[in-house]
This record gives C-alpha cells, structure tokens and sequence, in this order.
C-alpha cells in the first residue's frame, strides 16, 4: 500500500477565479465543508483550504487558494497562479459580464502557468435558471475552443461543485500518469511527499527586509 | 495525602472549577511512543464528586508558573475501563514504566521512582476504589474536549463516546504523521462499528517430548476432535537434548516434529504453517485453516533463555505473534526451571520471558496483545505432600485437594506468576512423570511425585474454554501431551462498513484541518492616510486580532516582482509575528513622503504561515513641495508653488516658459537668510531641530508668506541641507555622477564638467553654494567649519549617487573643495 491506508500520496495546488461575486469562497466553502454560505463578504485576499479526496485509489490532498476578484487586486493575485496545477475558473451565469472577462482571466491564467495546469471553467449559480443571462451551449462552446472542462454548478445547492474539484484532480493525476506533468518540475503544481503549506513565495527571491525594519 | 508539589498542584487547580478537586500531581512524566514531541508532561488525578480522571498535560517549562503555561493532551476516566500498571524498565533503575489503558487506548509514561511516583499511584488507586461503588458519569469532562464541541451533529451520547480525549497534535503543526496517529487512534475508537466477533476454534496443544525421536503419530493427542480447529499452536519441550542443539541451537528435529504436526492435523481441514520458533529444544509452530491464511497479517516471533547463567536455552521461552483479521493474538510456549523446590525460579523465568520478550514491531511486548496463550512444561510441582499421599489422592479421586498443593495454583493465587491468566480446572492426571511406554507413574528409585508440570493458560477477553485434556496414548515421553480447546472471538472487520467509518472520519479530519488553520481578523483592510506632506510623516494602526483556534504567524510578504512587502515610502512595525488564539497584536503603518508622488498606493499581503493571505490597500494623496521639484521647474515659477494654478504648475513641471531666476527662489531665501545671519554662527549645521519648526519653513517656502522666516539659523541651515538634499535633480545630475566622481581628483577636469556640462541653473546653484560656502570659511573663527568639513558635508548632497543611502566617498569632498578654493 503506498503510503499506508492512512496518508495521502500527492499534494495538488488549485486555484480559484474569476470575476468578483461569482462565488468564489462558496464554492470553496461547499467543497471542503459541505454547506452554502450565505452573506459570504467579499474575499479581500486569498483564503486556503484543504482536503483529502480519493482519486483512482490514491489519497490526494487538495489546497486551494482562493483569490479575491476584485480588479484592483488582480496584480497581486497573480502571484498566487504560480504553481498552481489545477486553476477553477469561475463566472456568474446570471451576470453576462463576469463571462464577458474569461478571456482576460485565461490569458493570465495561461500566461502564468504551466502548459500542463488543467483549467477547469465553472459557470457558477445554476440554481438561478430564471435569471440566467448565459446559456449552457455558449459557454460550452466557449470551453471547447479552449480546451477546457467545464460544468455549470451551483454552490448553493452543490450541484456539482464535488463534481467539478475531483474532475480537475483526476485530469492533473492522468497528466501524472502519462509522464505529461513532470513532477520534478519546480512549478508542476504538485508533490509526491505529504509536506506542510508552508509561505506561499510569491515570488523568487526570499524576504527582502527592508534595511529600517526590524523584527 | 497531599502532593509533593503543593505550588503546582494550585496552579492546575485553577484550571478547574470549585467542584473539581486536583488530588495529585506528577511532573517530569516523559511519555513513550514516537508521536509525542519532547515537551513537558505532568499528569494530574482530579475528582469530580466521586469520579475521577487522569488529565495529561504539557507544559512550556518542567514546571509551570501560570496556568497558561498548560494545555491539556488527554483526558482518560478512571472508571471500570481504567487500567493501570506498572513495570521496570529494564536497564533504568530509578524510572518505572507506568501503563494507563483505556479500553483500547493506552499509554506508556516514563516517571522516576520515588515519593512523587508514589503518592500518584496509590492516589489512582484511591480513585479507582472510589469510582468502584458509584456510577459513572464522564460528562463534566466533556468541556475538557472542547476541541469537538464545535462538530455539528454531535449528540452528547457520541462526544461522550470521544472520550477518553487526546488533543488533535495537528493543531500545533501541520504534519502528516499526526494527522496518521490521530486517525488510528479514532480508528480505534469507532472499531466497534466495523468490526464484529467471529468465533474460532483453537487448539492449543504442549507436550514435553523428553528427547525421543518423533516416531508415533499424534492424531490422537491433534485430532481427537470431531471437528477440526481454525488453528493450532502446538508447543514442545525438549525436543533435542543433545549436547549440539544446546551449544548450537540446531537440530533435525525441529522439521522433523513440524512434519509430524502437519501430519497429525485433523483430517478434515487443510492446514498451513505460520510461523516456527525454537530456542534449542523448545519449539513451537502456529498452524491455520488454510482459509483462513489470507486474513493473517503482522507475524513475528522472538525466543528468551532464561537456562544456565539466566541465558542459556536450555530453558526459556519462545513466542508468536500474528494478528488475526482485527485481533492481536500471542502464544508463549516456556520451559521453565526444574526441581521440586525451586518455584522461584520458575517465577522468575515467567518474568524475564514476560519482561524480554519483544516483537521490535507492533505490539512489542506480550502484554500488549488482545489474547494471549500461555502454554509449556511449566514445571511446577505438588508440594508438601509425600509421592504415596498423591498416589492415593489420585485413586481417591481427590483433586480438589492435590490440586490446592500445586504450586502453579499457589503462586499465581499470591500474585507471583501468570497474574491475569486464566486457566481451566484441571480434571485430567498428572502428567509427569511417567515410566516410559507405560501409563504408570515413575517406579524408579527417586519415585518422584506426579505433578501438572504441563499447563496452557490465557488472558485475553471473549475466550471460552471447551476442552482440557491429557492424551494418555502418547507413551513415548516421560510427559502426558496436554490440549486445550478454545472457542475464541476474533474481530473481523466488516469492509464497508470500515470504508464508511474511514471515510467519515477522514472528513471529519478534513473539517478539523480547516478549522486548525490559522485565522485573523484586520480591523481594516482600507487604510487611507490623510493629504500627505513633505517629510511629515503620518500612521495609523491596523489590529491583527487571532480569531482562529492556534497560534498565527503573521508576515507581510513581497509580491511578484517587487522588491519589497511594501513601497519605499511606507513603513510597517512589526512586519512579522505571532499572535496567540484570542490575543491581538498592533501593527503601526507609517508614511513619510520624500518624493514628488501625488497618488500614495500599495497593497499590503498580509500573509498566515499555513494559511490565508489578506490584502490591505494603503492609500494617501502626497502634497507637491517645492523640496521634490526639480530646479528647473522653481526657476520657472513666479510665485510659491502652492499658489499656482494647476495650469501653471502643470506647466513648470513641464519645464515650459520662461525662466525667470538664475537660482530656485527658496533656495536663495534660505541662503540669503543664512548669510545675514547665520555667518558667525558656531556649529551652524549641527542643528537637531523639531519636526514642528521643518514644517513651519517648508510651508512658509510654499506658500509664501508675508511674515519672517520662521525658525532659528540652525533649523533653516538643516532646511537648506534638506532641500538640497532632495531636489528632484541633485545639483551634479544623476547622468554626471560617474563622470564627475571620475574627474575628481583633477581640478581642470572638475572646472570643466562645471562650465561646460552642467544645466545653467544647476551650475548656477553650484557656484552659488560655493560662493556662500567660501563666505562660511571666512568666518571659520567664529563658527569653527573648515573646508574639509564643509566639502564632505555638502559634497554627497551636491553629488548624490542614484542609488540612495550609498556611502559617500572621499572624491565627493574633493570636487567641492576644489571648487571652494
């Protein structure tokens, strides 16, 4: 048994995003605690969760960074891509202008990943079918020519949301098992040994101390 | 009887109610096992009415100031579930290893003997006797394991069935092994809903084969049943007693004896060998229904000699372990001392087979088995009664009174050997000694009396004893076989029910896992600065309050490509630390502009080692100051700056329009000033002045004034350094610098980077400061400054290297010093 009944075998980086209010953190929050919540404030930062989930036998811990989708901290939420070896792409379907910036959100995605960093694209909210401003085949299309999974799902009621977290990590284990995703790779997005979330290095180098600080 | 340590006991007490009453307390218990880091244990036995619990604690130091120092580990009832005990540790003669169990949870504390150990035990003891004549009730220990009052769904019936209690070691640090030990203990405790008891036949069988050689079939001592056992441990002694198998502990009779045992199985059932352990002539195999192989797992196996010089194999003990399906089973087959009257050493030898017996993996001692088999020539005799007393007690059929002058029943009655063990009542002869070939006892000259040297014992829970025989027909040894039949229940784990259960409680984990990451709450995420001004710096304070269940590292991390966590004009005390769950923590955000910035942004990451990342925006308007406009631009200004209109800003900035004066006009107030009256002022430049009279000059400069220059020569000299010191340009220009530093120890090529390479305004200031410069050294008598000090002081400021704060050079101070002269 590899790595014992017990443990996990891989560790695997997700993120989250998409356009501020699509419901980022409920997803999120459906996902590692199985509830919808309601009044979620606006994500101001990057929350982390985790789980463990079961992948073609394999125990695999999740950690998932949410990113806040406001503009203005779409400079420094880039860092966060980095590393990442599965990325949940989010859009309202009630609000056509959270689909309308996918492109902009995929070109940074693809930019700042890997080549092998599965894109998963959510359209969030389908329990709200009577307000629906983008239809299921639009956004299916869409996903098509980008190559992206993709599933409409509801993070108030669940629908899917389990669905669309374990579907990424099957597709990232696939990419392990085809030799497509080099795990040795500093950026794979992935670890082969149980090991902590430790500072999230946003970028290379370590601390710079400002020379008047001290601590 | 009170504790030894009265000043701790009163510090855990506080952390206790009124009604809970700590009795005792040990410190400096180490506890063994690989999962627990080297911290600071104290157990404590507190009573609540007339129950009772053993509370684990760790402490930051060995011995706690402050109830703070203590955090609780475990919480373990002491109640009917409650074992204790206590045993050597071999090799360590003033620590006792102490043991507490709890149905299947157990501990192993490590505690010096003495007054301390002491008082502790017979406190647990105390408490035990206690709990023993009422009923328990464990609730009041529930708010001691807080950590699942938090889990919805939770009856009490199951936060009860959480207890006894071990802290979630995740919360302190984040590690896999942890993680695992947690899961197996909780696997533990929810067996019950995954397993269920199966019943198996055993057969245990020993036989003292005095040396012969295997040549008769022992179906009828193996299979004299009906139906065939799920496994047999079959034990022999003396085996070989030649000289070689002592010295050498080889023998061809080990797979001789093993081909009669696979021989003489009951027929009806196939059968597999096990395992097979000898110490010279003690040799036991552990056979199973070949059915049952698959569901065997974790075999191991360890031999003792406790024969000559209390090593020798010539008598000892040899052991099996193996779990089977979801129970630790352990079988002992032991030779102990011989001779009528040494049954001390035959207490002894049990012990040091008990003590040194150690599987190295798994369950390491005998001991810590579900079920325990204890088979073997024992070797105890019928004492204090004559060979012709037992013979006729025999006839008579009186064993009730031969058997209570065994000596096996009298030491163990005392508590000197097999304590715990059980055994079946013997209602079959003694099996030793007999003639050989024969079923009549020793007729030989010493005519030893008969005794049940040949015995099998348990321990274990759910074992049921069917049969407990001698097999008369084996003739060959001077010993009687001896068999026993067990109806044993074996935990099967049900594998759905397991995968649920594991399920379950890996999401549980999960849950908890999320709940043990740090969390803060920032009492703003927005801090917004008033209108910046030139060197006035502002701050406010932002809280960084732990809301969340451990310990938060917080640091304010640098983003993609920045050099820095924050922008140069931005300071933040302190930028890492840690803040306690329920504790807050100032964190101080300073500005202090030093440039022409007029929108002040930045957006802070406050960053939880192990968790979230925050972001703070930090936001300002800077006030444009004539101290940060280029010398072009004043040049071009008609009035101070704060007067013009933004067109006319605008448009100076952009060096557009005429210019009006040779030199920036606040750089000649402050001169003119200073050459009025500062001259013969001693130490001129050595001003400390306040922060208040800096912003009076700055102001009375930008805004123009029709008062006085406000402040005393001194401050307005330091105004003069700062303002060269921070002009947008310094007055050599950044693109001269290297040329400049280059020229500097040649006096015509300084003149000539000066007349013909500087800006006309910035040569104009040039000059200007060094013709004020020169009317300073006329008066060096009065304020003291000599060239050399006047060159080093104004030559970085004149010359200012693009990179900040780099160290001024000696050639600085030439350039200006040619100049002066």
């Amino acid at each position: 048994m590899s790595g014992g009944p017990y443990n996990y075998s891989y560790i695997f980086k997700y993120i989250i995003i998409g356009d501020m209010g699509v419901g980022k953190s409920c997803l999120l929050h459906q996902f590692t605690e199985k509830k919808f919540m309601a009044d979620c404030p606006h994500t101001i930062g990057v929350e982390f969760g985790t789980r463990i989930i079961d992948v073609c036998g394999q125990k695999i811990k999740l950690q998932i960074w949410d990113t806040a989708g406001q503009e203005r901290f779409r400079a420094v939420t880039r860092s966060y891509y980095r590393g990442a070896a599965g990325a949940l792409m989010v859009y309202d379907i009630t609000r056509r202008s959270t689909y309308n910036h996918l492109s902009s959100w995929l070109s940074d995605t693809r930019n700042l990943t890997n080549p092998s960093t599965v894109i998963f694209l959510i359209g969030n909210k389908c329990d709200l079918e009577a307000q629906r401003d983008v239809t299921y085949e639009e956004a299916s299309k869409f996903a098509e020519e980008n190559g992206l999974m993709f599933v409409e799902a509801s993070a108030k009621t669940g629908d899917n949301v389990e669905e669309a977290f374990l579907e990424t990590a099957k597709k990232i284990y696939q990419s392990i098992q085809d030799g497509r995703l080099d795990l040795n790779a500093a950026e794979s997005g992935v670890q082969h040994k149980p090991s902590t979330p430790g500072r999230n290095n946003l970028s290379n180098d370590n601390q710079a101390n400002k020379d008047n600080c001290s601590c | 009887m009170l504790s030894v340590h009265q000043d701790v006991l009163q510090i855990i007490q506080a952390k206790f109610s009124s009604f809970e009453i700590v009795k005792s307390v040990h410190l400096n218990v180490s506890i063994l096992g690989e999962y627990w880091s080297e911290q600071h244990h104290i157990l404590a036995v507190v009573a609540y009415h007339s129950n009772s619990a053993l509370f684990l604690f760790s402490s930051k130091k060995p011995k706690p100031f402050h109830l703070s120092d203590l955090i609780i580990e475990a919480v373990i009832p002491i109640d009917e579930n409650f074992e204790c005990l206590s045993d050597p540790i071999p090799g360590e003669h003033n620590y006792l290893l102490f043991v507490v169990r709890y149905r299947k949870v157990s501990f192993e504390f490590r505690i010096k003997i003495g007054p301390e150990s002491s008082n502790f035990a017979s406190e647990i003891v105390k408490s035990k006797e206690r709990f023993l004549s009422e009923e328990s009730d464990k609730r009041w220990l529930l708010k001691y394991t807080d950590l699942y009052n938090s889990l919805e769904n939770t009856e009490l019936k199951s936060q009860l069935d959480d207890i006894p209690f071990i802290r979630q070691k995740m919360a302190q640090n984040q590690n896999s092994i942890n993680r695992d030990s947690m899961l197996k203990y909780q696997l533990k405790l929810k067996e019950p809903e995954f397993t269920q008891y199966q019943e198996f036949t055993l057969f245990i069988g020993t036989w003292n084969v005095n040396g012969q050689l295997p040549s008769i079939s022992l179906k009828p001592w193996l299979s004299s049943d009906d139906d065939p056992p799920d496994l047999y441990a079959v034990g022999f002694q003396e085996i070989d007693l030649s000289k070689e198998a002592f010295l050498f502990n080889d023998t061809p009779r080990e797979a001789e004896w093993e081909k009669m045992v696979l021989d003489g199985v009951h027929p009806k059932a196939k059968y597999r060998t096990v395992a097979l352990t000898r110490l010279v002539g003690i040799q036991l195999i552990v056979l199973i229904n070949t059915k049952h192989y698959q569901y065997i797992r974790n075999i191991a196996v360890d031999t003792v000699g406790t024969g000559l010089l209390g090593k020798m194999g010539n008598k000892g003990g040899v052991a099996i372990r193996l779990e089977l399906h979801n129970t630790s089973l352990c079988f002992v087959n032991s030779h102990l001392a011989a001779h009528v009257e040494e049954f001390e050493r035959r207490n002894q030898d049990y012990k040091d087979i008990n003590a040194r017996i150690n599987f190295r993996k798994y369950p390491t001692a005998i001991k810590d088995h579900d079920q325990v088999y204890w088979l073997g020539d024992l070797n105890y005799r019928i004492t204090e009664l004559t060979t012709s007393q037992v013979k006729t007690l025999l006839i008579r059929n009186e064993m009730a009174a031969l058997l209570r002058a065994d000596q096996l029943n009298q030491q163990k009655e005392r508590g000197n050997v097999l304590l715990d063990y059980n055994e079946a009542d013997i209602t079959f002869p003694p099996t030793y000694k007999y003639d050989l070939n024969s079923d009549t006892f020793d007729t030989s000259e010493k005519a030893r009396p008969p005794a049940w040297t040949d015995r099998i014992l348990f321990r274990g829970k759910g074992i049921y004893q069917l049969a407990y025989r001698s097999h008369m027909e084996l003739r060959i040894s001077d010993h009687k076989p001896v068999s026993a039949i067990f109806k044993s229940e074996i935990s099967v784990i049900n594998q759905a029910k397991y995968r649920k259960v594991h399920e379950e409680l890996l999401k549980r984990m999960d849950k908890l896992e999320n709940e043990f990451l740090p969390q803060v709450t920032v009492d703003q995420t927005e801090v917004k600065f008033d209108l910046v001004k030139f060197r006035e710096p502002q701050f406010r304070d932002i809280i960084i309050a732990n809301t969340g269940q451990v310990p938060a590292e917080f640091e304010f991390i640098k983003k993609l490509d920045e050099q820095s966590y924050c922008k140069d004009w931005l300071r933040i005390t302190p930028y890492c630390g840690t803040v306690n769950p329920g504790e807050k923590c100032d964190v101080r955000l300073e500005v202090n502009l030093e440039s022409d910035l007029t929108e002040l942004d930045d957006i802070l990451v406050l960053h939880l080692n192990g968790g979230k990342d925050m972001f703070i925006i930090v936001s300002g308007k800077g006030q444009k100051s004539s101290f940060t406009t280029s010398m072009s631009a004043l040049c071009r200004a008609p009035m101070p700056i704060m007067n013009l209109s933004e067109i006319q800003w605008k448009k100076i900035v952009a060096l557009e329009g005429e210019v009006l004066y040779s030199i920036p006009r606040e750089l000649w107030l402050l001169v003119d000033h200073l050459y009025k009256y500062g001259l013969a002022v001693r130490d001129l430049f050595e001003s400390n002045s306040t922060q208040e009279s800096f912003v009076k000059i700055r102001d009375w400069l930008d805004f123009g004034s029709t008062e006085p220059l406000p402040g005393s020569v001194e401050t307005i000299a330091e105004t003069l350094l700062i303002f060269l010191s921070y002009t947008k340009e310094p007055v050599i220009p950044f693109h001269l610098h290297d040329v400049a530093i280059a020229a500097s120890s040649n006096y015509q090529s300084c003149k000539n980077i000066i007349n013909q390479k500087l800006p006309d305004i910035h040569r104009n200031v040039f000059l200007y400061i060094c013709m004020f410069l020169q009317e300073l050294l006329r008066h060096s008598n009065e304020n003291g400054y000599d060239a050399k000090t006047l060159a080093s002081l104004f030559g970085e400021i004149l010359l200012r290297d693009p990179i900040r704060n780099s160290k001024p050079q000696a050639s600085r101070e030439n350039l200006v010093s040619f100049i002066i002269f």
